[in-house]
């Protein structure tokens, strides 16, 4: 009986360590906040991955016969559009403050 | 929108034919009185049980009271089946005896698991 | 011991409880620390309750009969491994079972989930914690398996019908199925709490998914070969409640897994797969609530003791939790991308779903009906057998052929002209194939002639996929025709192990059928010495045999079996008695054919005193290949699961710009 108990107590506090082991290790963080995506970014990120990835299909289904030559030649040139619509879209999220602006007058 | 109209449609299907036929009312031994047609009665087995060849003879009790009401069925019978097990089976009410379907008898199995079925009543 | 049990069940339960509290206010205030205190928590939850667990394991391999659970589910002469098996065989343990696994999956899907950012795992660990929080209040408050008693000299011992393999198999496989559901859930449900629109939660998840998806699909086979064998009534599915309670979820499951890759692709059906996963989800817990209630059982009144009403009350909670979310993060799911044409992959996809989503509601419809009719009408009413053939063969077929269909059809928009092409082949296949089954008498079957001419347009389809990639691939420089297969695999596994899958349920498909539409069913009383016939074989009943074994007296009918003349050996069926659980089993005969598939299934059921046997015999053509569908699921969800490094370093490549955008 006692046995039990005594296990048990010593189950508890290693869990009680094991919980409070971000707090031990760190007493004075430096920075204790959450990372939060760039909700534009992800969006932008999926898209361009996407069409990529769309891009590729299209050329393993030419190739195994699930498309014909026309609907690929009909095909293409769209996907191959918007990836790098996605791919500019992006670096222009990289690109300096002055220049994105720039982008954003113009495109 | 697709999704929704075909939802809605087969709505409108599975209630026509719940309604149309093809169900069967499930009922205890304490609510038999009265039904015409084939029912499912329900219930525990109260021995003592009488083969005669194929044919089987027990008391059905409610699960939960004291209405009981004699069966006779002829079938495959479950190796669970026996005394205070509980069943359900398919049948119809004649001159005070419930004569079951064949191989409609399905004793339910006692450790909560799958019941055991002494029938092939499903597709296969 | 049990005080250890008990108080390790405290532990978690507290665990459970931080992790659902501090989880949830870290994830709120994105409090790092705490976020990550609260999935520690989950993990600890896991150590405790494995504690608990072995706590039982321990006292069911001593026989501890103080243990009421252990008196009430295993008995001294009982084989190990049965005994062991006893863990999960009642109430109390498979709910300590339910809690172990999700608290294992949880820690694990949230520690290797980084994928999906730590935003939305701030969410997973409180919602996985919530659920954990009911399965530990139930263990602890309503149904423990620590009670103890005076110890009784014996145990009440095991049913004889489950002391059988498969038994020891099919609820673990089940319950990874069941709890593993829980992941993909609990992600979605994480990235609509952190507001997020993307599907990273569902890359995140995609193989836990499967995983989850894959042990439902073989534990359901295992359990029907139990019912086969074991329960012996000649067949393996029955639509009994608690078989449509494991069907339902699985088939919501399949939706899921076909739309996700929708998703995936073009952006299209979020909140549909949100809806898929939580109905999903909500069914598993249905279906484990199910099989331990007796609520929807045709035999009224059977529920042990309050566990429905707490189970129907989480279901319920669950279910408004997750509605409330979809709700109001209505607008941002919503995506601009529209169906470009109703005959593209993504249409098949489509509806695929909705027959999918249809039969399981149909499922759902019938093993509600009796709850409702009841409370409408105050008259219980069941739909029988009759009713679930209807919508699995309504359902069923025009799914089977777009299993074919689909791999030949491109994404986007597919023209006609190049449909004519790529269905050329398989076209003439089905239909050399019905010629063919004509000839050989499938025509006894309508519905049978027409489903193998559907398998065979897919079959067809099959072959064509894996034999025109192969041929890409060598023309783009691989050196043999068997490496060209490999590579193919291997850079498209996801593809390739889903045609594979698709092969196996083919498989099962042709089985189904033979054995159900084309099978023959004879019943005759014999005497030693008389014969019967059934389809081409002559059964000879030579004697009865009596002996003993372990723990049971056997009962048996030797029968000698031949076809068309030739001597095909003998074999035995009878029952034993078990004198310990007061018990007896139908131990049924089944002559598997080899070459065929066939089974010979011959079933004693009346063995009276003077030597007549009253024999029920099914002859089931190509019943075997429902197994053999099994093993070929197994492989190609393995090849689905398979780590690929290629993919894994360009998801790590992502992730890595994703943690790059969060700094």
């Amino acid at each position: 009986m006692t046995v039990a108990l005594v296990l048990g107590a010593l189950l508890a506090v290693l869990c009680v360590v094991w919980v409070a082991r971000p707090f031990l290790r760190e007493p004075e963080p430096v920075d204790d906040t959450l990372a939060e995506p760039e909700a534009r970014r992800l969006a932008l990120l999926d898209e361009r991955d996407r069409a990529l990835g769309a891009l590729k299909q299209l050329e393993f289904d030419h190739r195994t016969g699930t498309v014909s030559d026309e609907d690929y030649r009909a095909a293409v040139g769209g996907l191959r559009r918007e990836a790098a619509e996605a791919i500019r879209a992006l670096d222009a999220l990289d690109a300096p403050p002055s220049e994105r602006k720039e982008v954003a007058l113009v495109g | 929108m697709i999704a929704l109209s075909v939802a809605a449609l087969l709505a409108v299907f599975l209630l026509y034919t719940s309604i149309a036929g093809g169900t069967t009312a499930s009922v205890q031994p304490s609510q038999l009185a009265g039904k015409v047609g084939t029912v499912q009665l329900a219930g525990k087995v109260v021995g003592p049980v009488e083969r005669e060849g194929r044919t089987l003879r027990f008391t059905l009790r409610d699960v939960e009271g004291t209405a009981t009401v004699r069966v006779v069925y002829s079938g495959s019978v479950s190796d669970q089946f026996r005394p205070s097990r509980d069943v359900y089976l398919r049948g119809r009410l004649a001159n005070g005896v419930f004569v079951g379907e064949k191989d409609s008898l399905v004793t339910k199995c006692p450790s909560k698991y799958v019941p055991k079925k002494g029938t092939d009543s499903g597709s296969a | 011991m049990p005080e250890l049990g008990r108080a390790a069940l405290v532990v978690a339960l507290g665990l459970t409880v931080y992790a659902t509290l501090a989880g949830g206010l870290a994830a709120r205030r994105r409090r790092r620390r705490l976020a990550l205190s609260a999935q520690n928590a989950l993990l600890a939850a896991f150590a405790a309750t494995a504690v608990a667990a072995g706590v039982l394991v321990a006292a069911l391999a001593r026989h501890d009969f103080s243990f009421v659970y252990v008196a009430q589910t295993t008995s001294s002469d009982l084989p190990l491994a049965y005994t062991l098996s006893a863990f999960w065989g009642g109430q109390e343990g498979s709910l300590l079972l339910w809690l172990l696994v999700l608290t294992g999956l949880g820690a694990a899907a949230v520690a290797f989930g980084r994928r999906a950012g730590q935003d939305v795992l701030a969410w997973v660990v409180p919602v996985i914690g919530g659920v954990a929080t009911f399965f530990a209040l139930l263990v602890v408050v309503v149904e423990s398996p620590f009670a103890t008693q005076v110890a009784p000299a014996e145990g009440a011992g095991m049913t004889a019908s489950l002391q059988n393999p498969y038994m020891i198999a099919h609820p673990p496989l089940l319950y990874l199925g069941y709890v593993g559901l829980a992941i993909p859930w609990a992600f979605a449900m994480g990235a609509l709490l952190a507001r997020r629109a993307d599907e990273r939660w569902i890359v995140a998840t995609r193989r836990w998914t499967l995983a989850a998806w894959a042990f439902l699909g073989v534990g359901q086979l295992v359990g029907a070969k139990w019912a086969y064998e074991e329960v012996g009534w000649g067949g393996y599915f029955a639509w009994d409640p608690v078989e449509n309670a494991a069907l339902m979820p699985w088939l919501a499951a399949t939706a899921f897994l076909h739309s996700v890759m929708i998703q995936e692709k073009r952006g299209m059906l979020r909140v549909w797969n949100v809806v898929l996963v939580v109905l999903a989800f909500a069914l598993s817990l249905f279906g484990t609530f199910l099989t331990r209630s007796g609520i929807v059982a045709s035999i009224h009144a059977f529920a042990q003791g309050p566990i429905g009403v707490w189970f129907v009350t989480f279901i319920a909670l669950v279910l408004a939790f997750s509605l409330y979310l979809l709700f109001t993060r209505l607008p941002q799911l919503r995506s601009r991308t529209r169906f470009e044409s109703l005959v593209s992959r993504e249409a098949t996809f489509l509806y695929n779903n909705l027959l999918l989503v249809a039969f399981c509601l149909t499922i759902l419809w019938g093993v509600l009906f009796p709850i409702l009719s009841e409370a409408i009408r105050g008259e219980q009413r069941t739909v029988g057998p009759g009713y679930y053939n209807f919508f699995f063969k309504s359902f069923g077929l025009p799914l089977l052929l777009l299993m074919g269909i689909g791999p030949l059809i491109a994404w986007r928009r597919a023209s006609l002209r190049a449909l004519g092409r790529t269905f050329l082949w398989p076209l003439g296949a089905a239909i050399a194939a019905g010629v063919v089954l004509l000839a050989l008498g499938a025509g006894s079957s309508p519905l049978g002639l027409i489903a193998y001419t559907f398998s065979a347009f897919v079959l067809a389809s099959i072959v064509l996929e894996f034999a025109r990639g192969t041929r890409a691939r060598r023309a783009l420089g691989a050196p043999t025709w068997p490496a060209a297969f490999a590579q193919l695999v291997a850079h498209n596994r996801r593809r390739y192990g889903g045609y594979v899958v698709h092969a196996a349920v083919l498989l099962l498909v042709i089985g189904v059928i033979g054995s159900s539409l084309y099978q023959t069913v004879r019943e005759e009383a014999l005497r030693p010495g008389q014969a019967m016939t059934a389809g081409e074989y002559t059964l000879a009943y030579r004697s009865l045999d009596e002996r003993d074994s372990q723990n049971a007296q056997e009962v048996r009918a030797v029968l000698d079996v031949s076809r068309n003349g030739r001597n095909l050996g003998t074999i035995e069926t009878g029952k034993n008695t078990y004198p310990i659980e007061q018990q007896t089993s139908n131990e049924v005969a089944i002559r598997s054919d080899p070459l065929t598939g066939e089974d010979l299934f011959v079933i004693a059921d009346q063995i009276d005193p003077d030597g007549t046997v009253y024999f029920k015999v099914f002859v089931k053509p190509l019943v075997n290949l429902i197994w053999i569908a099994g093993l070929v699921f197994v492989l190609g969800s393995l090849v689905t699961l398979w780590p690929d490094p290629r993919e894994a370093r360009r998801l790590a490549a992502r992730s890595e710009r994703l943690r790059s955008a969060e700094a």
